[in-house]
């Protein structure tokens, strides 16, 4: 399947914004970058598993882009084929209503990235089976997003001392 | 004297030392020797480089992303200027290209090298870890001698690469896959494909079923050795890869099974080294001459990014896998505005974590091992009774020792004969 299929294809059943960047290597190469809005993402991410359904995922790319926040999903279709599709969907949603439905039913292995996206920028993704920290630690405050642009750094009240370093309890003692 | 105060000092090594990159923690559950449930907790060395690189220009980010892993610094440092070249249209020399694919290679038999002995050490056969070490110390002096450095040699720029190759690095090249050839590969080959004890070791450990790897997107040798014919410089058509013929290689070829364990992992890394070599003396034959940047200073390539609006991913297949970045440009500043990496070890935790389950205790080091993990992971593991609920840490050496004692246990004369894959290697005894 060509990029161009792919495009006509999703046309026809969704709204979406589209454009596709090609590389200047000796072989020129398309990825297919997705615009769509957060009540349609989840049907058209299952809509890309049914084209294929070996789709592989690789990233949820989270970003702060001042007012909103935005997240691209990469796809990569037709992954055992010579040349493959390099699928990147977007989805936005406001700073006050960050809520993007989560995608572990859909591709299991997003669940870590959620999981990285929801503690780094508070997305909050809506069903996702395993909502605990990955990343920091569990004694982090909330509501604190560390890699939000209006994140003002760190107050003297987080800094903890995490444990003597040298001075090691016996174990059961 | 009462009261006597146990110090326990632990010597953090790293983050620099390539072997001790990412330190991890496997919460395991056990039932009896079964394993039950695995958590993987990550973050003990969260450096925020994403928040870094908001405030650094491209140029200064190569040496950053440089830094992100010891062992394959190349792979991101290359990863991360296609993802920049895409962004801003940039065109890269053929001959940039021609040398970009010669150090990827160069890396990857380093890269697996390590990580065939990694394994044998994790089995116990530690004259395996001193064979293939002491073969690599050949390929990091060639690194060496090509880019001034053992680790982070600093070969590309944005629109090509910083240092060519020239006739004398040919030679030196050319050599060192002659002695590979006749030295070192039969050796392995003798270890991994065809010795008994490796074989009932490896064989049925850390099980990765084809549709666990599709469903976890594991990715490099891990996906490979599972039967997905994926690889990137294959399927994203990536640079002059097309014209060396890259394929996907799966255990089908040597052994014509596919299982998915830790045995099939380790042909598809031997496989690869054949693979790396020809690739290697074939885009010797294809090199053209030529300039091996577009632009002659780094100043010159920042006016042109700064002009640069969009986006921009860039993909390449590390040795352990597939490595993604991705890049926005701030438009009317020399920086990005969002830099993200993601490395392969990532995805691959997740797949290994899932296919422990119902292993054996012993084989957990053997398992995390063999889909090359920045290693330390096997740092500390904890233990949960299911019975009792006594939680207990264990550390490397008590995982390392249940790992060694089933192998013992499987061939109780290795500790006798040790001669048996005792080899020499470069003239020098092991």
């Amino acid at each position: 399947m060509t990029p161009e299929e792919l495009i006509k294809k999703i046309k026809e059943r969704f709204e979406v914004e589209t454009h596709t960047s090609q590389t200047k290597t000796p072989y020129p190469r398309k990825r297919i970058w997705i615009g769509i809005d957060r009540e349609n993402f989840k049907s058209l991410m299952k809509y890309l598993q049914e084209i294929d359904p070996h789709a592989q995922f690789s990233i949820i790319i989270g970003e702060d882009r001042g007012d909103y926040l935005s997240a691209t999903y990469h796809l990569e279709l037709f992954c055992e084929e010579e040349p493959s599709l390099s699928v990147a969907v977007t989805t936005t949603c406001p700073k006050e209503d960050p809520k993007i439905p989560s995608l572990g039913d859909v591709f299991p292995s997003s669940v870590p990235y959620e999981r990285e996206n929801q503690e780094f920028l508070g997305i909050v993704f809506e069903g996702i089976p395993d909502p605990r920290r990955l990343f920091l630690p569990d004694d982090f405050p909330e509501g604190v997003y560390p890699l939000r642009l209006d994140e003002t750094g760190i107050t003297p009240e987080m800094v903890k001392n995490a444990g003597h370093p040298y001075k090691v309890k016996k174990e059961g003692s | 004297m009462n009261g006597r105060i146990e110090y326990w000092v632990k010597i953090p090594i790293g983050p620099i030392h390539p072997a001790l990159e990412e330190p991890e923690k496997f919460i395991i559950t056990l039932d009896g020797e079964r394993i039950i449930n695995v958590d993987v907790k990550l973050g003990y060395n969260l450096r925020g480089l994403e928040w870094i690189a908001m405030r650094r220009n491209y140029i200064q980010l190569l040496y950053l992303v440089e830094r992100i892993c010891g062992i394959c610094s190349f792979s991101h440092n290359h990863t991360y200027t296609r993802a920049v070249e895409e962004m801003a249209g940039i065109e890269v020399p053929e001959r940039a290209e021609y040398i970009r694919a010669i150090i990827g290679e160069l890396e990857r038999i380093h890269s697996h090298l390590l990580n065939l002995g990694v394994v044998g050490h994790a089995i116990g056969y530690d004259t395996v870890l001193h064979l293939s070490w002491l073969a690599r110390e050949r390929v990091m002096d060639i690194l060496e001698a090509i880019g001034g450095n053992r680790v982070n040699y600093a070969m590309n720029t944005i629109g090509g690469v910083r240092r060519d190759i020239e006739d004398k690095h040919k030679r030196a090249i050319l050599e060192m896959i002659k002695y590979y050839r006749e030295e070192i590969m039969p050796k392995i080959e003798e270890i991994f494909l065809y010795d008994p004890t490796v074989e009932a070791r490896l064989r049925d450990a850390g099980v990765i079923p084809k549709r666990i790897a599709v469903e976890y997107s594991a990715q490099g040798p891990t996906a490979r050795g599972s039967g997905i014919k994926k690889d990137i410089r294959y399927n994203e058509q990536l640079g002059v890869y097309p014209d060396l013929g890259v394929k996907p290689i799966t255990p089908k070829e040597f052994t014509g099974v596919i299982k998915g364990d830790v045995f099939d992992r380790m042909v598809v890394r031997v496989g690869e080294l054949w693979q790396s070599m020809e690739i290697i003396e074939r885009a010797f034959d294809q090199m053209p001459e030529g300039k091996i940047k577009t632009f002659p200073k780094d100043n010159v390539a920042l006016v042109k990014l700064k002009k640069a609006d969009g986006m921009g991913i860039g993909r390449y297949e590390a040795p352990r896998g597939e490595t993604i970045h991705y890049v926005r440009a701030n438009p009317g500043t020399d920086g990005p505005a969002k830099w993200k990496a993601r490395e392969p070890t990532f995805p691959n935790l997740f797949a290994v974590a899932r296919a422990l389950v119902g292993e054996q205790l012993a084989d957990v080091p053997v398992a995390i091992a063999s889909i090359d993990p920045c290693l330390s992971c096997t740092d500390r593991v904890a233990v949960i009774d299911s019975n009792t609920g006594i939680k207990r840490i264990l550390t490397e050496k008590d995982l390392l020792k249940a790992s060694i004692d089933k192998t013992r246990e499987i061939n109780p004369n290795i500790k006798a004969k040790p001669e048996l894959i005792g080899t020499t290697c470069g003239g020098v005894r092991l």
